[in-house]
């Protein structure tokens, strides 16, 4: 017999992969539990900021990769709502330039060049006369763009403006770090091997992400994902639906123990 | 035993046989606009804009633009290539050369486009173009961008030390946003936020860094996209005027340090002046 499993690398690699699989399954089920966690609070961000400029329209694009994007994921104000769900190419007009640079910058006057981004902007069935932007950062890297359309008060933005629109974008950007586990799963996984194995190769890990990652396809119609999805609709439920619902789980649970193994791991 | 030659020399320069080598400006309080850059044109002074791009027939680049260039990812690796096209894709790059060329009028711009390609690479394309322009070399570089990597705190910081002692003059746009941005929060570079009079030739030295300098940078008309024009608000638009106020006093004083530029700049800002300064 050889040494116990536990002390050769491979087994500690092994014991790790199945801590971290544990956890990326527990991620994802926590956020098919709460998904709408992330837009609630950047939706929340992007009225207030409406308000407080009084402005047509504010809205957050979030850098997403595959094929990389921003995508406007909230929107608030009279002319907003046209812009959720719209993505543009991170190379492309004021939220691109602002995302590659981290820069903050505001334009007027942009309506009256035929030239400037119009199609964009067309898209969302309105064409601001000014518009700010601002990076969402985190401590690391810029994530997103934070805009903001046509003051009613003025026909352009202040430094002051900017600097205020700045603290709203750090209240999104922490937002977005606190639902990040959700939003970057296959990253998280990645930095969590090359912590427990620094040996491993770029390839290794890729290939181990795409395995653990790929056993995460929540769109897959598996009798699991099905039960996440079922269970978390019991949300509203009062507290004697509940009572049952728990009762309901514990015969299933008592009914696996006696079959001896279970149908879910 | 280290020969000769090996040996430090670092107070050569301050013996009495060889201070001839050291003579310099005249004391700065004597030293006006007049002095530091009246007259002057840029001529002669190559500016690189590390940015967008720059269009090279926009009329408000004056027909200045020399040369283009583009940093590209090549298999994780950044490469420096010839643009084939002066384009600017986002219309930032001919903002800043626009400004630059209206206020000295006969520099030489060289665009070193980073922007709208790989974003991957993009702090390596940056740290790239830099060294690019320090290798030159230019005598001054307008940077609206910075990096927030950690890992490339050291690269930068290393070739923010290279441009200073080389006598390249990087002008940086500060970052509103809060938290490390590099180059714009190192010392050897000057680093430019925004103020709201319509001036481009009114800007303010401040002595609390690391923001040491403000010049317009709100409602700016400025060049864009397609020949086209806007109005422009951000510290990203503030830079190129102190970048072009360097090229005119390097136009003028070719032998310029950059901390001498920086002194100069300090010298004949706006600001109030006073006998005494506060603490």
């Amino acid at each position: 017999m050889g040494p116990p499993d536990r002390d050769t690398p491979d087994a500690t690699l092994n014991a790790a992969l199945l801590t971290i699989r544990e956890a990326a399954r527990r991620g994802v089920v926590a956020s098919r539990f709460q998904p709408e966690v992330e837009d609630r609070l950047l939706q929340s961000i992007v009225d207030a900021t409406v308000r407080l400029f009084e402005a047509e329209a504010a809205s957050i694009a979030l850098f997403e990769r595959d094929p990389e994007r921003l995508e406007f994921r909230v929107a608030s104000g009279p002319k907003g709502a046209g812009a959720v769900g719209m993505t543009v190419a991170p190379n492309q007009g004021i939220a691109g330039y602002v995302y590659s640079t981290g820069e903050a910058l505001a334009l007027s006057d942009v309506a009256a060049d035929p030239r400037w981004d119009r199609a964009v902007a067309e898209r969302t069935g309105y064409v601001p006369r000014s518009i700010a932007a601002v990076p969402l950062v985190n401590e690391a890297e810029t994530v997103g763009v934070l805009q903001v359309l046509d003051k009613h008060s003025a026909p352009s933005f202040t430094m002051r403006d900017m600097e205020l629109l700045a603290v709203f974008a750090s209240q999104a950007a922490a937002a977005i770090a606190a639902t990040k586990v959700q939003r970057d799963l296959p990253s998280l996984i990645a930095s969590s091997l090359r912590q427990v194995e620094s040996e491993l190769t770029q390839e290794q890990v890729e290939a181990l992400v795409s395995t653990v990652a790929g056993e995460l396809d929540v769109d897959e119609e598996t009798p699991f994902w099905a039960l996440v999805d079922e269970v978390s609709r019991l949300r509203d439920l009062g507290e004697s639906e509940l009572d049952l619902v728990g009762d309901i789980l514990r015969v299933v649970a008592e009914h696996r123990a006696h079959r001896g193994r279970g149908r879910f791991r | 035993m280290p020969s000769v030659e090996e040996l430090p020399a670092w107070s050569e320069p301050f013996n009495p046989e060889t201070r001839g080598g050291l003579i310099r400006l005249p004391a700065l309080e004597t030293i006006d606009r007049e002095w530091a850059f009246g007259g002057a044109t840029g001529e002669g002074v190559s500016v690189a804009i590390i940015d967008s791009g720059v269009e090279g027939d926009h009329p408000a680049v004056r027909g200045r633009l020399k040369e283009s260039w583009a940093i590209e990812m090549q298999a994780g690796e950044p490469k420096v290539v010839r643009e084939p096209v002066a384009g600017d894709l986002f219309g930032h790059g001919t903002a800043c050369a626009g400004i630059i060329a209206g206020m000295a009028p006969l520099v030489d711009i060289v665009s070193i486009r980073v922007l709208g390609s790989d974003l991957k690479g993009k702090g390596a394309a940056f740290a790239e173009a830099l060294d690019m322009a320090i290798r030159r070399p230019v005598r001054v570089a307008n940077l609206s961008l910075s990096s927030k990597s950690d890992a490339l705190f050291p690269v930068f910081h290393e070739l923010a030390d290279q441009a200073y002692f080389s006598g390249v003059v990087l002008v940086s746009a500060a970052n509103n946003v809060p938290g490390p941005s590099y180059p714009s929060l190192f010392s050897s570079v000057i680093s430019v936020a925004a103020h709201p009079d319509p001036d481009p030739w009114r800007f303010y030295y401040n002595p609390k860094p690391p923001v040491e300098f403000g010049a317009w940078g709100v409602d700016v008309p400025v060049a864009w996209r397609d020949g086209g024009m806007t109005v422009a608000t951000g510290n990203s638009f503030a830079a190129p005027h102190i970048t072009a106020l360097v090229a005119l006093i390097l136009s003028k004083h070719p032998g310029l340090t950059p901390f001498e530029v920086k002194a100069i700049l300090a010298a004949v800002a706006n600001n109030e002046r006073s006998a005494s300064t506060a603490a």
